[in-house]
């Protein structure tokens, strides 16, 4: 079973609700898809074994020919080659790594080399948790090719928890597209309600089963409860505002560090998430 | 020799545009003949890398020179391969801006204004 | 003019509620809003759209022909977008990067790129100022190309109004959307808070900042959940010439005043707002002075 726990807001306590999540239950494939900035490492501690290189195909040209590349140029949707009079510029943070200018250029003018756009590190940390993260190389656009290496790496009979970067647009799509069910985190004000909406829409969308946990309960209002209710939304869980659980967070330790209660309560979580997903 | 220069209009009154790759429209001056045409920049519409179009378009015009706002450090590149020289940091109107370019009043630029937004066009 | 973009690299931290409530406090100014993905800004200021605009960003291949079931298209897709079926192959909009190569390839001609609609922007009015705004439809590539339009329309509404001030609530992250709302601007300020998570994207889009010759300004919110964490923050911007120009409590007041629509800055016992106010004082003087 694959759970990915997103949200339309940065900052409403995704790693909080993922990491607490898995130390609970213990036994699970937990990965990191925010890898623009995975944070999750701080929490689950993990003992990193392997790291691995994601590469995209990206392409060099053989000027010294003399060929004509201006296919080339005009082939590319995404502007990362000029084709000048005596020069040819490739600018490879622009370039998707599609091929097509290996296809449409002078034949074997065009090459391709490996090209490092981030890494996949695979760990484990305890109690009994295998550990994978993303991360982006700085300056690298290529946000889904190493989201895609991680998708590589899921066994999804086991129980699989991704945190997923926040927001709606492609890279949190490509986080949500393949789990079962959605735990969407939110806070109790306006911008928490606001972005809650959106990810509720993106979600229906795609036909996924969700819930939402409620986290810093209290600092707000009661408003998001009051649309979960009224919209049939299950509200999964509620976690106080509190300052003590936030000073925990701030050096990286668990909610479950901090109130051995919590365990037992996400262990809950899970089999109503098991429940209505039978259902 | 001919110069671009990037334009919210398509006559020598339209105000030169401070962008470079997303501008509406270039005008291409002849500066020996007084002669002008105007160019629809495709570019602007592009999802990134709008500069190193419009720098390989400029190029394929003739022009030996751009009077603009701002140039990226992509752009930059493309122009300064293709040997074109860069007269950045120009607002006012084009025609003004070409007396000044007659009357070496404008300074060329030698390194791009804003920074490397990774090509995914200028301001 | 001058323009300020206020970013947090972590989700959070504060950012949108220091940006409301400078936008609020300032004069002879217009307001971007460039999380375009979760926009917040229009929360506070309550917006009146004047003007919407489609944005139509990138492309996506359609089968607009008969597909006769050869493969060539599915083997060549690098993004794993192409699927086939009895009916013939499928496209999954979801992976596609709208790069071409399989209307290029396809023999029968059943294939096209067509334009991707993905998103909306507007120009509202609001009792402080202009608001320049977007959404971008959900699952769409959030580029940088939306937030590139509406920071345009904002400089040239400020230049015919002659404004001073462009106040931009930057987007969240340190990827492309980050720099489009970095591109160009006078200065950044920078709302953190003294986590370990924070700390970390801080680091990360102070990085990306670096890149624009711009003036960095910080900010650290609810410094006094982790002092140490704090005084790291504060020995990072020593040790690197940043300038921080206010350390704000943790104040449950923000929050309680978020959720009744009203701005903190209005509230006289609130240390949080004494705070903002004096962090506005501080950098207003560079923003307008020349």
């Amino acid at each position: 079973m694959i759970i990915s726990v997103a949200s339309g807001k940065g900052g409403t306590g995704k790693t909080t609700v993922a990491t607490a999540l898995a130390l609970s239950v213990g036994y699970c494939q937990f990965m990191d898809y925010d890898v623009e900035a995975p944070n999750s490492s701080f929490f689950l501690k993990p003992y990193i074994k392997h790291t691995q290189k994601v590469t995209i195909k990206q392409p060099y040209f053989l000027t010294e020919t003399g060929e004509d590349f201006s296919k080339c140029a005009e082939f590319c949707n995404y502007n990362a080659l000029a084709v000048l009079k005596d020069d040819v510029i490739f600018f490879p943070e622009l370039c998707h790594g599609c091929g097509g200018c290996m296809l449409v250029g002078p034949d074997g003018a065009v090459r391709e080399k490996d090209v490092e756009v981030g890494e996949v590190k695979k760990g484990v940390t305890s109690p009994n948790i295998d550990y994978y993260m993303g991360d982006l190389k700085p300056g690298s656009m290529r946000t889904v090719s190493v989201q895609s290496a991680l998708d590589k790496a899921i066994i999804p009979r086991e129980l699989v928890i991704i945190d997923c970067p926040p927001g709606t647009s492609c890279p949190m799509v490509f986080s949500v597209k393949d789990c079962d069910y959605c735990i969407l985190v939110t806070e109790p004000t306006p911008y928490g309600l606001n972005d809650l909406k959106l990810s509720i829409d993106v979600l229906e969308k795609m036909g996924k089963p969700f819930g939402v946990v409620i986290n810093r309960d209290g600092i707000g209002d009661d408003e998001v409860e009051k649309y979960c209710i009224k919209n049939g939304v299950k509200i999964l869980a509620k976690i106080p505002n509190d300052k003590e659980i936030a000073k925990y967070y701030s050096i990286g330790e668990s909610l479950v560090e901090y109130d051995k209660n919590w365990k037992q309560k996400f262990e809950n979580i899970l089999k109503e998430i098991e429940k209505d997903l039978v259902v | 020799m001919k110069v671009a220069i990037s334009s919210s209009g398509t006559t020598l009154q339209s105000n030169v545009d401070p962008r470079f790759g997303r501008c509406p429209y270039y005008i291409i001056y002849d500066t020996e003949t007084d002669n002008f045409e105007h160019a629809e920049n495709k570019s602007s519409q592009a999802m990134g890398g709008a500069g190193i179009q419009t720098g390989q378009l400029i190029e394929k015009y003739g022009a030996k020179a751009v009077i603009t706002g701002n140039v990226g450090p992509n752009a930059f590149r493309v122009l300064s391969s293709a040997s074109i020289k860069v007269y950045s940091g120009v607002s006012g109107k084009v025609n003004d801006a070409i007396k000044k370019l007659k009357e070496g009043k404008l300074t060329e630029t030698s390194a791009p204004d804003v920074g490397s937004h990774f090509g995914m066009g200028q301001k | 003019m001058k323009q300020m973009t206020i970013i947090s690299g972590k989700g959070g931290t504060g950012k949108t509620t220091v940006a409301s409530n400078f936008i609020k406090l300032a004069n002879d100014h217009i307001a971007v809003d460039c999380d375009v993905d979760a926009a917040n800004l229009h929360i506070l200021l309550e917006p009146k759209i004047i003007k919407e605009e489609e944005f139509t960003g990138g492309a996506i291949a359609t089968v607009t022909g008969e597909c006769i079931n050869c493969g060539k298209c599915e083997e060549a897709c690098r993004f794993k977008a192409i699927s086939d079926s009895e009916t013939g192959i499928k496209i999954n909009p979801i992976r596609c990067e709208g790069c071409g190569v399989c209307v290029y390839l396809c023999p029968a001609n059943a294939l096209e790129l067509k334009p991707d609609r993905q998103g909306s922007s507007y120009v509202s009015e609001t009792k402080f100022c202009t608001l320049v705004h977007a959404r971008l439809n959900p699952g769409a590539e959030n580029s940088g190309l939306l937030i590139t339009r509406i920071r345009n329309t904002a400089e040239d509404i400020a230049n015919d109004k002659d404004l001073k001030l462009i106040i931009i609530d930057g987007a969240p992250g340190i990827g492309c959307p980050v720099i489009s709302s970095l591109n160009g601007v006078d200065a950044t300020l920078i709302v953190t808070e003294p986590t370990l998570s924070a700390i970390s994207d801080f680091k990360k889009v102070y990085e990306v900042a670096k890149i624009f010759d711009i003036k960095v300004f910080v900010c650290v919110n609810k410094f006094d959940l982790n002092l140490e964490n704090t005084k790291e923050i504060e020995d990072f911007c020593k040790s690197n010439n940043i300038k921080l120009i206010g350390k704000i409590l943790y104040d449950d007041k923000v929050s309680i005043y978020l959720s009744q629509k009203k701005f903190i800055v209005d509230c006289s016992e609130s240390e949080a707002a004494i705070e903002i106010k004096n962090m506005w004082e501080n950098i207003k003087g560079y923003l307008y002075g020349r």
